[in-house]
């Protein structure tokens, strides 16, 4: 019932009984051969499968919410649903503002090309422009500490050089919405700490953050709601605190013996 | 369609930065690098010359002109469906992670061939005057076959590109049906060379009407009947329908099948 509390912040990302059904093929026919093989087997060797069900979840601004569940309650297929990754089978999904997904960082990096060139090309892909993107390279470099290798190829990058850059690219063209799928697991200690010192300033700013962990104590320290998934559906939603003892309560290892 | 025109336009600075970053790729660590655009026609002209002119010894004065002026454009037609049959399936992982409209890719992949083609005219203009064959002021008229030819390449490029999602068949297919194309196309010889009764035959071809723009402008220094530009620009809108419709009827189903 907190949410008879007055809140004068709008919502910003508003989910609106959403599926997402995805067929899952016992042999997925890749190629015409075993499409054709198929088809003289009569054999149909799919089934449905609902990674979110009839879910319905409304963000308000400068909320951070912490999404919890065990692997695949539908966590990840949810933040991808709000970034526009997939359409959604069925209800609707609608977004206000700008939006970074950080779900994979680095998707959008070639090998290939030098760290300045991505820079460019992952701005571009996020939807910002070539101007926008010049203008705060700068900072994203000093932000990743990527020093004089920003311009060799990013196949040259060490694992955490590459974290450092994808992070900084995606959090300096200052979206308003933040979605962090479990990322923060890698890097080194200093790093963490600077990208969390970050996502704070994002909160002060009054940015709107959905967040993805397993670590249930940076839950409770960061987010000021959770949300817990169970198949698909919302199991739980509110304090952060009571969501993890539920999730707890529920997934203590004689739980699952019983179940 | 008018979604087609609306996105490449918002997006033309995306599929600017991945058509580069495909010619970048593409001429990475070689010596020549871009040097290899010029290059590559360069000595493809000389090669096939050296086959078709001296040694099966075609009696078509100035052989090298009159092959390159319709195998340039057909190279472009060829290399990008060869590259935009992959561009989904290829661009899989990005398409996974990121919001991106699907198009960009296949455009992308056209457009560093666009850039491609306009290098690859380069050695065409410096050979033609090398060989002293005169150079018609119907070279002005190139840019309405090509805007011909990019907007049929782009039509049949989305429909092969968002079957080969589902069907990764469609690649082998492809390189197949080229090989066959390109012998049924005028382009290694003339439409004259095919007896007047089949003829028919070779003008259900809808390249031929634009690969028969760029030869008449350049080794000819005539203009095309206008049936004929008519002809190409229909195949052209026809091939662009079909394909985007059908490109775009399924791409939001694409990120479940890369």
């Amino acid at each position: 019932m907190s949410k008879q509390q007055p809140l004068p912040s709008p919502i910003v990302v508003k989910v609106e009984n959403v599926t997402q059904r995805f067929r899952v093929m016992s042999e997925r026919p890749d190629t015409m051969r075993e499409l054709v093989a198929g088809f003289l087997r009569h054999k149909v060797s799919y089934r449905d499968f609902d990674a979110v069900k009839n879910v319905s979840l409304q963000v308000a601004q400068g909320q951070m919410v912490g999404l919890v569940g065990r692997n695949g309650s539908g966590k990840s297929t949810l933040l991808k649903l709000i970034a526009g990754v997939y359409k959604p089978t069925a209800g609707r999904v609608h977004v206000e503002g700008t939006l970074a997904p950080l779900i994979e960082l680095g998707a959008g990096f070639h090998h290939e090309l030098t760290g300045r060139e991505n820079i460019l090309l992952n701005g571009l892909l996020m939807g910002y422009s070539k101007a926008e993107m010049r203008r705060r390279e700068q900072s994203i470099i000093d932000f990743a500490e990527i020093g004089e290798f920003i311009d060799s190829p990013v196949k040259q990058y060490s694992s955490g050089m590459h974290m450092r850059l994808a992070f900084a690219v995606a959090t300096e063209v200052d979206p308003q919405i933040l979605i962090i799928d479990e990322i923060l697991a890698v890097g080194d200690a200093s790093f963490q700490q600077k990208c969390f010192a970050r996502i704070r300033s994002f909160r002060e700013s009054g940015k709107t953050i959905l967040f993805v962990s397993h670590n249930m104590q940076q839950i409770i320290d960061q987010c000021d709601r959770a949300v817990l998934l169970e198949h698909g559906a919302v199991l739980a939603d509110g304090v952060p605190a009571e969501v993890v003892e539920t999730y707890k309560h529920i997934w203590a290892p004689e739980m699952t013996a019983a179940d | 369609m008018k979604e087609l025109v609306r996105d490449t336009y918002r997006y033309r600075q995306l599929i600017w930065a991945l058509a580069m970053k495909e010619l970048k790729v593409r001429y990475k660590r070689s010596v020549l690098g871009f040097l290899w655009a010029l290059l590559n026609p360069a000595l493809m002209m000389l090669v096939l010359t050296l086959v078709f002119a001296t040694i099966m010894r075609f009696s078509i004065k100035h052989y090298a002109i009159f092959l390159l002026s319709a195998l340039l454009p057909w190279t472009f037609f060829a290399q990008s469906l060869g590259y935009a049959v992959e561009s989904i399936v290829g661009n899989g992982e990005l398409i996974k992670k990121v919001a991106v409209p699907k198009l960009v890719f296949p455009v992308a992949a056209v457009v560093s061939n666009i850039i491609n083609l306009l290098l690859s005219l380069i050695p065409l203009a410096i050979l033609v005057p090398l060989m002293r064959h005169p150079i018609y002021w119907t070279w002005l008229y190139l840019p309405v076959p090509m805007l011909a030819l990019i907007i049929f390449t782009l039509g049949v490029t989305f429909l092969f590109a968002a079957a080969n999602v589902y069907y990764r068949d469609v690649t082998h297919i492809v390189q197949v049906v080229l090989s066959a194309w390109f012998y049924f196309t005028p382009i290694i010889y003339g439409l004259d060379l095919i007896p007047v009764n089949r003829q028919w035959l070779f003008k259900l071809n809808p390249l031929l009407y634009v690969i028969n723009g760029f030869r008449l402008a350049v080794y000819y220094g005539m203009l095309p009947r206008w049936q004929s530009v008519a002809t190409s620009f229909v195949c052209a809108f026809a091939a662009l329908l079909i394909g985007y419709g059908i490109f775009r009827k399924y791409q939001d189903d694409f990120v479940f099948y890369v």
